[in-house]
């Protein structure tokens, strides 16, 4: 601007002609008006005269505990230990908290500090913040310390996540239409009130007038009654139509369902106790339909024991063969697994990898296996074959059919492979020892599975069992039975081979070697799994394919073998329970998204005339499927949303479903879902679409609980706190929530809401009412941490008045908690959680052998390994066939679900095949789109900051040179991706690291929420933000090294808005209905040259 | 500043050469011009609305003969409540109509606490909040105590930013009243001075504002206001008196 005013004409024009005289005579009665505003502001000039410098140098970077605030990464969903170093620019002003001077690792995690070792749990945090922990290294002479840990560079960027211009920064309410992008700012009472007592204006219902309970016993009683002549239809009406979604169909529960949590985060706080228990809504509903849900579901049907996910122990790993994933970039863990990996492959380890495209893990893999997308099932049922072809499978494992069988052969875990099934059964479930007869129903081997004794050759229940028959085929007095084992034999020799190779697109050769060299390293072999074979219809079973492989060599607990330790703290219950709501209510009914219920037994499945079921079912996986979410809504099926909160940060569903794109017009439509209310940071693809929109603060500044996910080798429990507080009228939604629970008068908030263990009731009032008593939680968990003294108190006290200013009052903190826990609370916040040492006396081991030294591996007395296994172990059986599985059946076509792993095609919910497996399959276009994470974005939420989409300016389109060639199209070509219902314009990437044949390029991209999009408004267009414009050269053309300039947040195209619709619902993406995702690689597109 | 600029474009200069400010009216005046924007810019839709009905704004522009349209200025159609909806979508709501009404927004390098080299910031479509400009205003009011109850917590927030100078240029008009040691008043227009430099954001914040408010205008005329007010006021209003003694 021209405060010089010589540089500007207009200002020189300006000015000319006002003297100060005419000032005071034009603005004569401003005072009036304005008087308000000046006259009570206080100006002390006395700091004016003093001596003091008025600026202090900080081009040095020393700083002190008290400057470092330890939380949680939200930036992906890997949720990094992390260090928050707190700028001290302005903070001193008391304007506003502060600014963050940069992110790093959390040093006191073993997860952030690889391929190091953390600092011990006592270390000072003075000591480590200033880098002079003995053991630790001198900065002075090695320029480096373990102050900061690890972090990658979408971490480092989530200061330009919390500040972002592009906040929302006060309640806001719709003034047009939903979806106009006009708004209102609100008051936070107001807001709450229209919330809660409905709004003329807008035209919305509240949550009192929607809201209703009834329990369940009360209701099927009467129920069973009204069935048995013995109560009237009309008096059940009368009784619970108020509270009943709908009195011809009770099972469909309270009208509480009708209210509805999109969320994700902040599970045990939002869902378990202020959906479930405070307003009795079962349905709270997070991301895993996006997600990779059908992997996780597949791994939980491979195991008795919890274990979702497949990873190995990478250290002492010798064969890893990492299939649909990229954990050098993603898949929970790349801060840490990055490190280990290449680590691993310099001390010999080979990795190969599975997947269509040479990921980054790819490129340092010995042989990159590119799979046709969705044939995984064949590949590893083909490895299946050829494995039992040359009898590489661990029979002495597979004989063992019980724990005690297992242990005696120094075994952690055993199969179902020996144990008997009654195949004449529907749903053919495993025999039990009462079901053949060999012990009565009381006996307490009753309920024990069966096998043939390999000693004895007699039929036994299988804990009485050392050595058991793998092949059996019989009949038991008249009832015919086979082992598990033969079954799956079975299934694995009904495709030779040749045939699974050429159904996988894999050479019968290359199919042999990684076979050969799976089985050839005894337990130190594992394969680490994804999302990449499970987000297809088939993708369930696929993932049941490669986890039972792993079945073969049982790899389990085994050093280098498979692992599982979910090891970490108490959180929800010790000293406090958190999860009790006194006087709380039991959600029941159908779940939304029909997931865990059998569509047969429920009262709809008469009312709609049995098969097809008008929308999916999902029986036998939990209620998750979000994609579902909206045109359930639509279809009233199996009922109507009357109002949806949803929490976009981590559950954008516009951008984040397979069919995202057809979600505005459901969304936008509110005698569809006539109230909804978004909590969220920025104004997103779908927040946009809300009645009200809260602004949340950013994981920055709020807290959270985090798991970490079991690729790991010791215990830990990583707690989030607020470390600033950037945007003043953000609230929690915590917050938010327990206000509006207050006026419903519903339970879980207030007064005596949270036991103690002792009984004694504690207030929620607040979110540090709960997030300070889990900390407690975590403090006192196996043995109590220290009491911070009071050097860490003073530390603990300055750090966050730093950070969070005005907003942080420690007396009202210190009443969550007792007196006596404050200062072990402290302990544990000051480290950002809690991180168990590699081995017992870690402090004086550390200041001896120093950071650089592996702890776990070298010494006897190890916390990660016992002996040769793993210290935390699954120690559970796992199971080649799944009882649960065949208890479901296919909502269009009545068939029951498979026990065992199969190759399926990806089909949508009529049947109708998408993309086939088993045969040729006749795709509208010939190439095969699929999609990944990208390296440099952590999820849509990032795209908002300037450095990660200067790494990458937008999502290319990966193509292979063979494909690229018949279409005439060359690298930095501009294209055109057709994909029938749509077409988007891209820009082609020729690389010969894509399978022919298939097309791909990274999600993240062609956003049009977050301050991305051009619009037109009254009549003027704002054009698209282009890319950046600074320079007439080209930064981005695929495959050079240059760097990027950022292009706008609507740069790139969406890729899920490509995906097919369902055939048959027309409104969302194809589902998997056994594992419940999404399917999100089975577009077919053409691409062309623009 | 101030003397090459004599006689540039060889137009005569009328202007009357100030006078000491011996009552501080000049100052007052100051005062309740920053004040009243402060108000305006800060959401104040009450005040505003009664600003733009009594003419308040009209004269104010009509006085600084830059292309102001004063017609926006006088609007008394547009009742509170329209305003609050124009408000709250061109300063609060990061939506379509948005423009950050904070510095930093429209800085163009970005913060030395973002550690980054990288020139990335489109004016008024990306940028960060807080960022080195809010520090700045912060360290500012921080060498008077001076605790802004405007601008939503962001130091560097226009309401903020004018709210601070309407209370330095009050409190110069209370010294010139009193007995206010010459040094004083001298120091407390250096710091004047300092802020203003700091407001030459203004521009590209005017120039975003005129590119949203296309229909009503009303912001758009006040943003224009705001911007030739403060050109004026860095010019004549807080000048020294060897820049001011012009001719």
């Amino acid at each position: 601007m021209s405060t010089e005013p010589d540089d500007d004409e207009r200002t020189d024009s300006a000015g000319a002609s006002l003297t100060r005289r005419d000032l005071v005579k034009a603005v004569g009665s401003v005072g009036l008006v304005a008087g308000a505003s000046a006259a009570t502001v206080n100006v002390d000039l006395d700091d004016l005269w003093s001596d003091d410098p008025h600026y202090v140098g900080t081009d040095y970077g020393e700083y002190g505990a008290s400057d470092v605030i330890h939380t949680t990464c939200g930036q992906c969903n890997t949720f990094c230990p992390i260090k928050v170093r707190i700028a001290d620019d302005g903070a001193d002003s008391g304007q506003y908290s502060s600014l963050v001077r940069k992110l790093a690792g959390n040093p006191y995690s073993f997860l952030t500090t690889q391929p190091f070792a953390q600092v011990p749990y006592g270390s000072d945090p003075e000591d480590v913040a200033t880098g002079d922990l003995e053991g630790t290294g001198d900065v002075d002479t090695d320029r480096w310390s373990l102050s900061g840990g690890r972090i990658c560079l979408k971490g480092q960027a989530g200061i330009q996540t919390a500040f972002d211009s592009y906040r929302v920064r006060k309640p806001m309410k719709r003034v047009g239409p939903r979806g106009s992008g006009e708004w209102k700012t609100v008051s936070w009472e107001q807001a709450i009130s229209d919330i809660v007592e409905g709004d003329e204006e807008l035209g919305h219902p509240g949550l009192r007038d929607l809201w209703g309970y009834a329990p369940q016993e009360a209701v099927m009683a009467d129920w069973e009654a009204v069935q048995n002549g013995e109560m009237e239809k009309a008096d059940f009406d009368e009784k619970w139509g108020d509270d009943l979604i709908d009195t011809d169909h009770p099972d469909l529960g309270p009208k509480a369902n009708q209210i509805v949590d999109v969320g994700g985060f902040r599970r045990n706080f939002i869902r378990t106790r202020l959906w479930h228990q405070g307003l009795g809504s079962i349905n709270s509903v997070h991301h895993a339909g996006t997600c990779g849900f059908s992997s996780v579901l597949g791994n939980v049907r491979s195991h008795d024991a919890p274990k979702k996910r497949q990873y190995p122990d990478i250290e002492n790993c010798e064969y890893l063969l990492v299939w649909g994933t990229n954990p050098m970039v993603a898949n929970k863990g790349p801060t840490w697994l990055a490190p280990k990996l290449t680590n691993a492959i310099a001390d010999g380890m080979r990795m190969d990898v599975v997947d269509p495209r040479l990921s980054k893990t790819a490129e340092k893999a010995e042989t990159w296996v590119p799979v046709e997308p969705g044939a995984d099932g064949a590949l590893a049922l083909g490895m299946a074959r050829w494995i039992l072809e040359h009898d590489r499978h661990d029979r002495e494992y597979l004989r063992n059919p019980s724990e005690s069988a297992a242990e005696t052969d120094g075994e952690p875990t055993w199969s179902d492979a020996t144990h008997l099934v009654l195949v004449d059964e529907e749903a053919g479930p495993k025999a039990r020892a009462s079901d053949l007869g060999l012990v009565g129903a009381d006996h307490e081997l009753a309920d024990d599975f069966v096998a043939v004794d390999a000693d004895t050759g007699e039929l036994g229940p299988v804990s009485e069992i050392e050595t058991a028959v793998l092949d059996v085929s019989m009949t038991v007095d008249g009832t015919a039975v086979e082992s598990v084992w033969s079954q799956y034999r079975d299934r694995v020799f009904e495709h030779t081979v040749a045939e699974y190779a050429e159904m996988a697109g894999v050479s019968v050769d290359r199919l042999a070697e990684i076979a050969d060299e799976f089985t050839s390293h005894g337990k130190q072999a594992a394969i680490m799994a994804y999302r990449g074979p499970a987000k297809h219809t088939n993708g369930f079973y696929n993932t049941r394919a490669i986890a039972t492989l792993q079945h073969l060599i049982g790899n389990y607990d085994w050093k280098g073998g498979q692992i599982t330790p979910y090891a970490g703290y108490d959180t929800m219950s010790g000293r406090y329970e958190l999860g009790q709501v006194p006087d709380g209510h039991s959600p029941w009914g159908i779940p939304l998204l029909r997931g865990g219920v059998n569509y047969e037994d429920t009262s709809l499945f008469e009312r709609d005339d049995g098969y097809p079921a008008k929308r999916p079912w999902f029986p036998v996986a939990p209620p998750q499927a979000t994609q579902e979410l909206y045109g359930s809504a639509a279809d009233e099926y199996p009922y109507g949303v009357e109002a949806l909160f949803i929490r976009p940060y981590s559950n954008n569903h516009v951008m984040a479903v397979a069919g995202g794109d057809r979600i505005p017009d459901i969304l936008g439509d509110p005698d569809t879902i006539p109230l909804v209310v978004a909590s969220d940071t920025v104004i997103g693809e779908t927040s946009k679409y809300a009645d009200y929109i809260l602004p949340e603060p950013t994981y920055l500044e709020r807290w959270e609980n985090f798991g970490t996910y079991p690729n790991k080798r010791l215990a830990d429990e990583k707690i989030s706190q607020p470390a600033v507080n950037v945007v003043p009228d953000a609230r929690p939604f915590e917050d938010v929530l327990i206000d509006l629970w207050k006026e419903l008068d519903l339970p879980g908030v207030g007064e005596g809401a949270i036991p103690d263990s002792d009984g004694k009731l504690w207030p929620l009032h607040q979110a540090e009412d709960f997030y300070l008593k889990l900390a407690a939680n975590i403090a006192y968990s196996r043995d109590p941490v220290p009491d911070a003294g009071e050097d860490e108190l003073r530390v603990f006290r300055e750090s966050h008045e730093k950070g969070l200013g005005e907003a942080f009052d420690l007396d009202r903190w210190k009443q969550a908690v007792t007196a006596a826990e404050w200062p072990k609370v402290v302990t544990v916040l000051n480290r950002g959680g809690r991180f168990e040492e590699p081995v017992e006396d870690y402090d004086d081991r550390f200041a001896e052998y120093g950071h650089d030294y592996d702890y776990a591996e070298r010494f006897p007395d190890s916390n990660a390994y016992d002996g040769e296994q793993m210290r935390y172990k699954l120690g559970s059986r796992v199971d080649f066939y799944s009882e649960v599985v065949p208890n479901g059946k296919h909502a269009y076509t009545g068939e029951r679900f498979d026990p065992l792993p199969r190759v399926d095609d990806v089909e949508h919910y009529s049947g109708e095949v998408q993309a086939s497996v088993t045969g040729e399959g006749d795709p509208d276009r010939p190439l095969r789109l699929i999609n990944w994470k990208p390296r440099t974005q952590g999820m849509h939420r990032t795209t908002n900051s300037p450095w990660l989409r200067e790494t990458r300016p937008e999502n290319p389109v990966w193509i292979n040179p063979r494909d690229a060639e018949e279409r005439g199209i060359e690298n930095g070509d501009e294209i055109t991706v057709d994909a029938g219902r749509r077409e988007v314009e891209g820009i082609a990437m020729v690389t010969g690291g894509i399978r022919p044949g298939v097309v791909g390029a990274m999600w993240g991209w062609g956003r049009s929420g977050d301050g991305a999009t051009a619009e037109t408004v009254d009549g003027t267009t704002r054009g698209p933000v282009e890319a950046d414009g600074h320079t007439p050269y080209r930064f981005d053309e695929p495959m050079t090294e240059e760097a990027g300039l950022a292009k706008g947040r609507d740069a790139g195209f969406a890729i899920n808005h490509l995906q097919p619709l369902d055939a048959e619902l027309g409104d969302t993406g194809l589902s998997d209905l056994v594992g419940g995702s999404n399917a999100q690689y089975d577009a077919f597109v053409e691409v062309e040259r623009r | 500043m101030g003397e090459h600029t004599k006689g540039r474009d060889g137009r005569p200069d009328d202007t009357i050469p100030p006078t000491p400010d011996a009552d501080g009216s000049v100052a007052r005046a100051r005062a309740n011009v920053y004040g009243l924007l402060a108000a305006a810019l800060d959401g104040e839709v009450e005040t505003l609305a009664t600003a733009l009905e009594d003419g308040t704004f009209a004269r104010l522009g009509a006085e600084l003969p830059a292309e102001i349209p004063t017609d926006a200025l006088t609007r008394a159609d547009l009742d509170a409540e329209a305003l609050r909806v124009g408000y709250d979508n061109l300063f609060v709501v990061p939506g379509q109509h948005y423009v950050p009404p904070f510095a930093s927004a429209h800085a163009d390098d970005p913060s030395e606490s973002f550690e980054s080299d990288s020139p990335y910031h489109d004016e008024g479509a990306a940028g960060e909040l807080l960022g080195d400009p809010a520090a700045t205003m912060a360290r500012l009011y921080a060498r008077v105590g001076f605790e802004p109850d405007r601008g939503d917590g962001i130091p560097d927030h226009v309401a903020a930013e004018l709210a601070f100078m309407s209370a330095l240029c009050a409190r110069e008009a209370t010294l010139h009243r009193g007995d206010g040691d010459a040094s004083e008043i001298e120091t407390l227009r250096d710091l004047q001075r300092t802020v203003v430099s700091e407001l030459g954001w203004l521009d590209a914040f005017d120039d975003a504002v005129a590119a949203e408010d296309t229909v009503e205008g009303t912001f758009a005329a006040l943003t224009r206001l705001t911007r030739t007010f403060v050109a004026w006021d860095a010019r004549d209003g807080v000048a020294t008196d060897a820049e001011s003694d012009r001719p």
